[in-house]
């Protein structure tokens, strides 16, 4: 028995896959005949889609200004949460701060507000703030705080530790030697974070527009709402040419910077 | 002055990296260190300056005032204090690669001056100047402005020198410190080492035992953490060859021999 079930290990493999997947599909109560029979609806929707209706974008001088808020969200949640994550990752750093026990808490901090997502996170924030683009700012804070914090900690404890050394031998000071041999080697690594984060904060800054945070996430949102198909459509590839030159620009500076 | 005693590092398993090293050396002398790769050379010279943890041994340092601290006994006040006169140039150069040669360079005082004006102001022309003057010394001025991580091995090796230099010590150690300069720079290394050590003691850990006999005013052989020699710089054949180990003679095939 046991010979027989390991020579065709691979057939019960797939056979264990394929029952799973079924089971999963009852219990979700999924039809997938509607993917047949509603098909009519698919093409109604694109209909009322196409064309997209730009000129509701340069008629509107509201929709340039929710672009500009959800840059000015992105950019101001990447500096402040940069900041703050920069404090924690000095305090998180075994080889920069000697108190390891307060290093650990840092670190679990750290941990536990990457562990939130930020679509609960906002709920939080627009019950304390109301809804709109602080809200949103104090999400994208959070957020960065979480994943820069693990960057910076990361780059800090793997940076040569030998030319601080050689500092401290000639009896520099602990701030002396983090202004001198410390930081000049990790100013690389924290612009290039700073922008690789900008860049994903844009993508969460429209997405928690939908979700009360404002600027033109929240106007696709509108859009949806009241089934105003075209203008939505002439909405996401704004979203859609935004995020690309955001990402690009990024790149490229990260490039620069990495590159000498 | 510098009295090192009893020297003596033992690796939890039992291993002896430092046996029982002593040796005193005094203004005036300029001592080198021999001895075959992984023997404990740079361990001794760390030790001296209480950068390893010691098994046992005590180094004693000369205060301007005829006292003397033994490092490893004195609160870390006193010997960050000390340290500031202390240069030594580490066998792996150890620099800032991010930044310029000079600011590398200036990097030499920073023990010495006040750690607010170090933070807010940096360095004054006057101590530009003089480490420009240090880099003189070792032929590097014109790289002043380049990036460490730009420089070769042997111009990185001088800007550690000129660190040294400019830290104006009260005893310099220099691990190695013409390991990757051609002949003509390490003939001004030597000679510049060989001058200081006028002003205070200098000791050097080389590869070079030729060299080391030209400038030396002494050596040490160090073979398996034990010191095997300690006399003046006369290296006969058969004293190289018993710090070396015979296997290290150079041997030419029959072939090639003409
Ligand atoms: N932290 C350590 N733990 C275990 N062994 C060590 C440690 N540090 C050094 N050693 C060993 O001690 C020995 C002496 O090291 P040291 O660096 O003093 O050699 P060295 O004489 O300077 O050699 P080289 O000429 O290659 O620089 C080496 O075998 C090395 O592997
Ligand atoms: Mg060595």
């Amino acid at each position: 028995m046991k010979t027989f079930l390991m020579e065709h290990k691979r057939w019960f493999q797939t056979l264990f896959v394929l029952i799973g997947m079924f089971l999963l599909i009852q219990y979700l109560k999924i039809d997938l005949t509607i993917l047949l029979t509603d098909l009519h609806y698919v093409v109604e929707l694109l209909n009322e889609m196409f064309p997209p209706n730009f000129e509701a974008i340069w008629d509107n001088n509201k929709v340039l200004n929710s672009i500009l808020e959800t840059i000015s969200m992105a950019y101001l949640g990447t500096l402040f949460g940069g900041l703050i994550a920069f404090l924690f990752s000095i305090i998180a750093s075994n080889n920069i701060f000697n108190f390891i026990l307060i290093g650990r808490l840092a670190k679990l901090i750290l941990s536990f507000i990457r562990v939130l997502p930020s679509l609960v996170v906002i709920l939080i924030f627009v019950v304390a703030v109301g809804p709109g683009p602080f809200a949103g700012v104090l999400t994208i804070i959070f957020a960065t705080i979480g994943t820069l914090g693990k960057l910076f900690t990361e780059s800090l404890e793997n940076l040569d530790p030998t030319s601080a050394q050689s500092l401290q031998s000639t009896g520099a000071h602990k701030l002396q030697t983090f202004k001198y041999a410390v930081w000049p080697e990790f100013l690389p690594a924290f612009i290039s974070n700073l922008l690789y984060c900008f860049d994903i904060n844009m993508r969460a800054a429209v997405a928690l527009g939908i979700f009360g945070g404002g600027g033109i996430g929240y106007k696709l949102y509108l859009a949806m709402r009241v089934l105003h198909y075209k203008d939505a459509v002439a909405l996401i590839i704004c979203i859609i040419i935004l995020l690309l030159i955001i990402e690009n620009l990024s790149n490229y500076l990260r490039h620069k910077i990495l590159g000498n | 002055m510098i009295k090192a005693v009893h020297l003596t590092k033992q690796l939890p398993n039992g291993k002896l990296l430092l046996n029982d090293i002593s040796f005193e050396v005094s203004k005036g002398e300029f001592l080198g260190i021999l001895g075959p790769s992984g023997a404990g050379k740079t361990l001794t010279l760390k030790s001296l300056i209480g950068l390893l943890d010691l098994t046992n041994g005590e180094v004693w340092i000369e205060e301007s005032n005829n006292e003397h601290i033994n490092i490893f006994n004195t609160k870390a006040k006193v010997l960050k204090k000390l340290r500031t006169k202390i240069a030594l140039i580490f066998q792996g150069y150890h620099l800032v690669q991010r930044a310029t040669a000079l600011d590398n360079v200036l990097m030499g005082r920073l023990g010495s001056i006040s750690t607010f004006r170090s933070l807010i102001f940096g360095f004054n022309e006057v101590e530009k100047k003089a480490a420009m003057s240090s880099l003189e010394k070792v032929n590097m001025q014109h790289l002043a402005q380049a990036k460490v991580a730009s420089l070769s091995g042997g111009e990185k090796q001088r800007v550690a020198i000129a660190r040294a230099l400019f830290q104006e010590p009260n005893l310099l150690l220099a691990d190695e410190p013409i390991s990757s300069l051609d002949p003509k720079n390490a003939k001004i290394i030597m000679g510049i080492l060989k001058e200081l050590s006028t002003l205070f003691p200098v000791i050097g850990v080389f590869h070079q035992p030729e060299l080391c006999a030209k400038y030396c005013s002494r050596i040490i052989a160090i073979k398996d953490g034990k010191k095997v020699y300690d006399g003046p710089p006369v290296l006969e054949e058969s004293l190289l060859e018993f710090i070396y180990g015979e296997e290290l003679a150079i041997v030419i095939p029959e072939k090639y021999a003409n």
